[in-house]
């Protein structure tokens, strides 16, 4: 990992940073004109600059990226990355902090990450940051960048995998990896949930979980405690969280459908089945993932 | 008229927080804390299943993550009648013990420590120490390419910042070292809490997870190494800080505030016995040489708005409170509410806990002319995290007892469905202090939901009898004499870990002109 961070070439870096602002919603021409300057100033460090920006959010995403071991975070911030505006983790405050947002933002070739949401209602007045509000500072990123894609790390909060593997898969290939059609990558969010779940062949035999005190049933189906798989795309499966120590469907609980935009308001009753979605019609479909339209698994090369 | 400064944004905390004050002679006059972020959970929770309420305010806060979902099903609990088993209260408490061994280090290394060290006093490190050299080497390698983000820029190191080049050194690899440590320490959460930050495992009735001995040996394994960092390193760190260079900012009792203090009290030391890790208990003005602590009685919360951007009204309990944006008031200047115990502006977090369990450690301290502000923050902070770990061990080992029997249960399944009607309050001091959440039920559905949240009490704006919250009060007098260098400021505010993803649930400001906020 560190000689790809090290050695990267010019013509690496320009195509990187060219695909990373457009994702995270600098203008093209704002990119173009501040990149040579950028890179002349820091040819020395190599380090990619990056602005992090929080909106309506949590931490939960800062939080989660700060949980990477694999390179270890402390790496990630000081070594590999120029971490030039982060709310949670940069030195200054205030006006000290404003100047290098602006400085940065000046110069150019930068990667920009965006967590939370754009609050757009009453001026975008609900959510102000440095005395601006935060839909000025990031304007939805869809109404800028047209002819290029965004990637969604839709997970709540995202993986740090996801984010950090996607960083990568660009810095490897100079490619956007292949997109489903909510922006989603699909190495992350190309299989259902259901189709890879270990508790799968107890919903074939319909042995569902009653309670949770039974060691008996404690590797039955999670279906009529609300588990949302059947209508989820994400690896988290295969991919498991926190370093591969738990998730949400081993500890019990189930998937919340959190990796879906119409969490939460379509996942509601989060912890009983939907009525409206019978086991027979979950079974009709032999391999889920094929059948929602939002997920074509047609894979487009960028 | 003094010269007016606007600190916008606060970083090196969790969500968007504004702190104007005024300063007089080096010193601040007056201060405004300002919310500038709104939320709104508990109006997205009204109409729905009761049960997803857990789930859906652990997003209150990415950082303090799950504290909300313990407080919620506390509430919960108490409005279904469910009687959660030892088993579930075990698994939950410990769960929210990695928590805290996770936030409290966090706090202390990543969002504090820059604002005590001269960074730049490495590159004079002349020592022979291997590990301290690569640091310096890193530092040093950092300023050559002259990229040294996120650790500059910065404020301008004052008096009180530390420039000895070892203790720099030694501070910085710790920042480091502190990195990885919570880093696993969010990994032994997700041991029964399913993953962190947002568990799952943690629900009304119990816990849904049952447990097996690899879990419990691996948690023990991972508290290990969590414990030497926190018995060798994070208090040892803290303590020959407080008691060192940072002894004079103690000393005159930097960012003191009203010196009222609340703690709700928390988690049970052995359940199902009822004696708690944080006993529970309020002091008002506190008298060091005679501390009184009185009952804590939820019956004299209330929550006022009258400089907040809500619709105006007289105080109300959080129970019956209304959630309900004003964004032409003139007078608001916060998204955040006001909540009084008793009418007064109360401080809550480790200060408080620790004050009100009278730490025999920390009292130690104060003998020492350790007055009660930032630097005892950050010494009760470290303190508590210890009786943490010892109660994690404790917890561990009855858990493993308990779940090796027959009949070993999680989980109330007896009381899961939703009450037709119902209400429940539930208490919690997570890291950052005392939580309430509120849960009204109608028609087997939320009716209404309230959180009152540590960062509530202590950003909270001026209330209707115009009494400064914790943070404005605690910067009255602080020294500022440069007011392009307001350090102490952000120390003062720091100190309190701010929260205000969970402090503010609805807010405006339609223009940012400070004149607009002063309050008569």
């Amino acid at each position: 990992l560190s000689s790809l961070f090290g050695e990267i070439s010019r013509r690496d870096f320009m195509k990187f940073s060219a695909a990373t602002a457009a994702i995270f919603g600098l203008s093209p021409t704002e990119f173009a004109e501040g990149a040579s300057e950028v890179l002349a100033a820091t040819t020395a460090s190599k380090k990619l600059p990056v602005i992090w920006l929080e909106g309506q959010d949590c931490a939960g995403c800062t939080v989660s990226f700060a949980g990477a071991l694999n390179p270890p975070i402390a790496t990630l911030i000081l070594d590999k990355l120029s971490v030039r505006y982060h709310e949670t983790i940069m030195a200054g405050s205030g006006h000290v902090s404003e100047e290098a947002y602006h400085a940065t933002v000046k110069a150019g070739g930068y990667v920009l990450v965006v967590e939370g949401s754009i609050p757009t209602a009453a001026e975008g007045h609900f959510c102000m940051v440095g005395g601006r509000p935060f839909k000025d500072i990031a304007v939805g990123v869809k109404e800028i960048v047209k002819d290029k894609p965004i990637i969604n790390l839709s997970t709540c909060p995202v993986h740090v995998d996801h984010l950090v593997g996607t960083v990568l898969y660009y810095l490897v290939t100079g490619k956007v990896p292949p997109l489903d059609d909510l922006n989603r990558p699909l190495m992350y969010f190309g299989e259902n949930i259901h189709d890879n779940c270990r508790r799968r062949s107890y919903f074939e035999a319909e042995e569902f979980l009653q309670d949770w005190n039974d060691p008996g049933q404690q590797n039955f189906c999670l279906y009529e405690k609300g588990c949302k798989g059947p209508d989820t795309f994400a690896d988290c499966p295969v991919r498991r969280w926190n370093d591969g120590i738990n998730f949400c469907i081993d500890c019990g609980a189930g998937c919340k459908g959190c990796a879906e935009p119409v969490f939460y308001a379509e996942m509601t009753p989060l912890y009983s089945a939907d009525a409206a979605k019978s086991i027979d019609e979950i079974k009709k479909r032999v391999r889920y993932g094929t059948n929602t339209p939002s997920n074509n698994h047609s894979g487009r090369e960028v | 008229m003094g010269t007016k400064i606007t600190v916008d944004p606060v970083t090196r905390i969790e969500g968007h927080l504004k702190i104007d004050v005024e300063i007089e002679d080096g010193k601040v006059k007056d201060a405004w804390s300002s919310g500038t972020m709104a939320r709104g959970m508990e109006i997205l929770l009204k109409g729905k299943d009761p049960r997803d309420a857990s789930y859906v305010t652990s997003r209150i806060c990415g950082v303090c993550h799950s504290v909300h979902q313990l407080c919620s099903v506390y509430a919960l609990d108490d409005a279904f009648g469910a009687n959660v088993p030892t088993g579930g209260t075990l698994l939950r408490n410990l769960a929210m013990g990695a928590q805290y061994i996770y936030d409290h280090p966090l706090h202390f290394y990543h969002l504090c420590a820059l604002d005590y060290l001269d960074i730049m006093a490495i590159a004079n490190y002349t020592g022979k120490d291997e590990k301290l050299n690569a640091v310096k080497d890193k530092v040093v390698g950092l300023v050559k390419t002259k990229d040294t983000y996120p650790l500059t820029p910065r404020y301008k190191p004052d008096e009180y910042c530390v420039n000895d080049p070892e203790t720099v050194t030694s501070a910085v690899k710790h920042y480091i070292d502190a990195l990885s440590m919570q880093a696993n320490a969010r990994n032994m959460g997700a041991v029964f809490g399913g993953r962190q930050p947002h568990y799952q495992s943690i629900v009304v009735g119990g816990f849904t997870q049952l447990p097996d001995v690899n879990q419990v040996v691996r948690f023990q394994t991972m508290l290990n190494e969590q414990a030497k960092f926190i018995n060798e390193v994070y208090i040892p760190d803290v303590l020959a800080f407080g008691t060192g260079p940072l002894f004079p900012l103690a000393k005159i009792g930097l960012g003191g505030g009203h010196y009222n203090y609340i703690s709700c009290g928390a988690l049970e030391k052995k359940p199902p016995e009822k004696e708690l890790l944080f006993p529970a208990g309020v002091i008002m003005k506190l008298d060091l040489a005679n501390i009184q602590v009185q009952p804590f009685d939820a019956d004299k919360i209330t929550e006022a708005v009258t400089y907040s951007w809500y619709k105006d009204g007289k105080p109300l309990r959080p129970a019956n409170g209304v959630t309900e944006y004003d964004l032409e008031k003139k007078k608001a200047y916060s998204f955040v509410k006001a909540p009084r115990y008793d009418g007064q502006s109360m401080e809550v977090g480790p200060l408080a806990r620790q004050l009100v369990a009278k730490n025999p450690d920390l009292l130690g301290l104060v003998e020492k002319g350790a007055k009660p502000g930032v630097v005892a923050r950050h010494a009760a902070r470290a303190l508590e995290t210890k009786a943490v770990v010892d109660a994690c061990y404790k917890w561990c080992d009855q858990l493993l007892t308990k779940m090796t029997k027959p009949g070993f249960k999680i989980h109330d399944t007896e009381h899961w469905e939703p009450p037709q009607e119902g209400s429940g309050a539930g208490f919690y001091e997570p890291p950052r202090g005392t939580l309430g959440h509120w849960i009204k039920i109608k028609d087997a559905k939320i009716e209404n939901y309230q959180c009152v949240v540590p960062s509530t009490w202590n950003a909270s704006p001026r209330c209707n009898k115009k009494i400064r919250g914790q943070y404005e009060e605690s910067l009255i007098g602080a020294p500022v004499p440069d007011p392009d260098n307001p350090i102490n400021v952000v120390r003062i505010v720091r100190s309190f870990d701010p929260c205000l993803a969970c402090a503010i649930h609805l807010i405006h400001p339609k223009t940012n002109e400070i004149k607009k906020f002063i309050v008569a």
